[in-house]
């Protein structure tokens, strides 16, 4: 064996402390880069340079578990998300009885069965903003931990909650529920805000890491 | 920031590097005080490409092996030149309140 192919596997097997997913797409790289800055005639890896070495991947593999700053950000709109889904649940339980004179005051002559389909509406109102605390609270935590499955929930969470607010928006909420409706309407600001922190390249590159640990 | 970050960032201000020029770039620039190993700045490229402040320019195969160029993104741009200011600034309060007193000596 010649002495740059003994001193490149010497290396490799050094480079090998690295995280497969690290390596998978650097290896060749700085073997090639170990390789050039090697003296002519050497055989082995420094002393210096092992320790180097092995320092950078113990290092990379605590760094594989760090959380980007928009990943961090996203999360944190997520708690924000929770409040605020809760506040919209408050307005709308304080707001419920100007609501109704509303919708009475535009439709004077409500049949007994509609009262029953607006009571209807109410009571599924405040039931899925109650689901969907929680349910921020979860997304939070997963994506947190770089699960791809909190950030498909947080994707498919979004898609509904902008087809709620069209839909109440053309069913008239900004009429009769002027209040609930801009309530909403900064939960949905939140939510987009940490949809695109989710899919800021930073935070791209930290989940398909996570997917390859 | 530390040194071999600000080093690094500062080897690839005025155009795309690779690995290896990178290492030769901050020899040159810190006037051989620092030497940077593979480890120490794969480490430091993988958490500056994590941050955003770089990114990879293109691949090229050089005689079978592969070279990497990584080049300045806007953002790295920025923080490398907020943090030359902020050194910038450091150091000429340092001068200006060293200067009378070495006028004594």
């Amino acid at each position: 064996m010649s002495e740059s192919a003994e001193l490149e596997r010497a290396y490799r097997r050094l480079v090998a402390f690295y995280p497969r997913s690290f390596r998978r797409e650097n290896e060749e790289e700085i073997v090639t880069v170990l390789l050039a800055t090697a003296p002519d005639g050497q055989r082995r890896p420094g002393i210096a340079e092992s320790i180097d070495l092995i320092r950078g991947a113990a290092r990379m593999r605590m760094s594989l578990s760090r959380t980007p700053h928009t990943v961090l950000n996203a999360v944190r709109l997520m708690y924000l998300g929770a409040v605020a889904e809760l506040g919209v649940l408050i307005v709308l339980w304080l707001t419920e009885g100007s609501i109704r004179a509303a919708v009475a005051h535009q439709y004077p002559m409500l049949t007994a069965a509609q009262v029953g389909q607006l009571n209807t509406v109410f009571t599924v109102d405040l039931a899925v903003g109650a689901a969907v605390v929680p349910l921020w609270l979860l997304m939070a935590w997963g994506n947190s931990k770089g699960s791809q499955l909190a950030r498909l929930a947080a994707i498919v969470c979004f898609a509904l909650s902008t087809a709620g607010m069209v839909t109440d928006a053309v069913t008239g909420s900004p009429q009769f529920a002027p209040a609930a409706f801009t309530a909403a309407g900064v939960v949905w600001l939140i939510g987009l805000a940490a949809i695109v922190n989710l899919f800021r390249k930073q935070s791209m590159a930290y989940y398909e890491r996570q997917a390859a640990l | 920031m530390q040194e071999a970050t600000f080093l690094i960032l500062t080897a690839l201000a005025d155009g795309t590097q690779h690995g290896y020029g990178i290492i030769s770039e901050v020899t040159k620039i810190s006037g051989n005080r620092v030497r940077l190993r593979a480890g120490t700045l794969y480490t430091a490229l993988d958490r500056l490409r994590a941050d955003g402040l770089i990114d990879v320019d293109r691949e090229e195969v050089v005689d079978n092996r592969l070279r990497r160029y990584y080049r300045l993104t806007p953002t790295g741009t920025t923080r490398l030149a907020a943090e030359a200011e902020r050194l910038q600034a450091n150091a000429t309060a340092a001068l200006t309140r060293l200067n009378p007193s070495l006028g004594m000596i």
